[in-house]
């Protein structure tokens, strides 16, 4: 029990720290594109995660600020997602099925938010 | 203003924000929101949709100092947290049925009740002085975590006040664009009577799930404009960073009542731009 213990700490730290280092650096480079074409504003994205990505990946061959910007964004949101994913997979391996089943309540509640955020509440 | 000088503008509010809040414990988005709708005129759910990305940022760029420590209570956590996502959900529905007026209301109370608690002493540690409650026995709270080379064992009390709490929590977070981090601890300590520790622990992690789950609606609603939202990450991450490093050598208890003071001010002007429009 300890060692799965562990593993979900050290899992949570590496899901942490490489998602907060690839979204900064998608920022940056975001940014410094932003900057070097004298600061055109890229449009609000809208619908759903995987339309945003599909856009950035789109504008990203033309070295567009908005695809980098987009991906950092939705990178970063949905870190907490992984952090609940892993949550649920360690009770999972723990055999508690009591907080396997709400952290998958609290992930459908996030993935409602995107949903209803789609269709304009 | 042209975009350029807004983006470093903002940026420059982000670094602030992660600055004084790594400092003084004050959320970041108690700043972003007044910087983004005072100044620069933003309309309340653009620049909630902004502040959320930077409260994703700060609980994501403090969780490795949380994590490795065992003092997140990972069972409170996952519990509470199907009420502050419910009500983040609600929240962000609401958000745009809402007036500006009633936001900038609320926000100023909410902000002015964050500035006079700063100027409060912090709450000391509540370890093993309470008893589970029945509930709390059944969702197995109770836990340790190690001090000093030694475990502290604590158990958890009012559960369902503290679900009621969250709840609110997740629905200011989701209308205002704040981690509401004085409100999830306030449950957590105050009302549940976990230790301080584990219950700043604890709240980090809850903070940034909230966040996600009204910063999805916002995003896939069309209300995050890209660069703002990454030169607020960006401050944010850079300010908590330096905060870091400067809080051993600041006389942090100076600065958290001067920038409560500061806030005080903030939360009159957002209740005046509120009440002078109703």
């Amino acid at each position: 029990m300890n060692r799965i213990v562990h593993e979900r700490r050290l899992l949570n730290i590496w899901i942490v720290r490489a998602s907060v280092a690839v979204c900064l650096l998608c920022f940056g480079i975001g940014v410094t594109i932003f900057l070097w074409h004298g600061g055109q504003a890229p449009a609000s994205p809208s619908g759903s995660l995987l339309h945003i990505l599909k856009l950035a990946v789109q504008a990203g061959a033309g070295w567009h600020a908005s695809a980098f910007l987009n991906a950092g964004l939705v990178i970063l949101l949905l870190t907490p997602m992984v952090r609940l994913v892993a949550g649920v997979y360690v009770s999972l391996r723990m055999r508690d099925w009591l907080y396997a089943v709400i952290g998958l309540i609290v992930i459908a509640l996030v993935l409602i938010g995107l949903l209803a955020g789609q269709s304009g509440g | 203003m042209t975009p350029l000088f807004t983006v470093l503008l903002v940026l420059c509010g982000g670094l602030a924000g992660g600055l004084i809040g790594s400092l003084t414990g004050l959320g970041g988005g108690m700043i972003i929101v007044p910087l983004l709708t005072l100044v620069f005129h933003m309309p309340v759910p653009e620049a909630v949709g902004v502040s959320l990305f930077g409260v994703i940022a700060t609980s994501t760029g403090a969780a490795p100092r949380f994590v490795g420590t065992g003092l997140n209570n990972v069972r409170v956590a996952l519990f509470l947290q199907v009420a502050a996502s419910t009500g983040a959900l609600v929240g962000a529905l609401l958000a745009h049925h809402l007036s500006a007026q009633f936001l900038f209301v609320l926000f100023g109370v909410v902000l002015g009740y964050s500035a006079i608690m700063s100027f409060l002493p912090k709450h000391a540690e509540t370890a093993g002085v309470v008893q589970d409650s029945p509930l709390s026995h059944r969702l197995r709270l109770a836990s340790r975590y190690q001090q000093s080379g030694e475990w502290v064992e604590y158990h958890v009390t009012a559960v369902l006040p503290g679900f009621a709490g969250m709840l609110g929590a997740g629905l200011l977070s989701a209308l205002l664009g704040i981690g509401s981090g004085a409100f999830k601890v306030l449950a957590l300590d105050r009302l549940m009577r976990l230790p301080f520790r584990v219950s700043t622990a604890t709240s980090n992690f809850m903070i940034g799930v909230t966040a996600a789950t009204s910063a999805g609606y916002y995003l896939s609603n069309g209300d995050v404009a890209p660069a703002l939202a990454a030169a607020v990450v960006i401050g944010v991450l850079v300010g908590a960073y330096i905060g870091g490093h400067l809080v051993k050598v600041l006389p942090v208890k100076f600065l958290r009542r001067l920038f409560g003071g500061v806030l005080l001010l903030v939360a009159l002007q957002m209740l005046f731009k509120g009440v002078i429009n109703l």
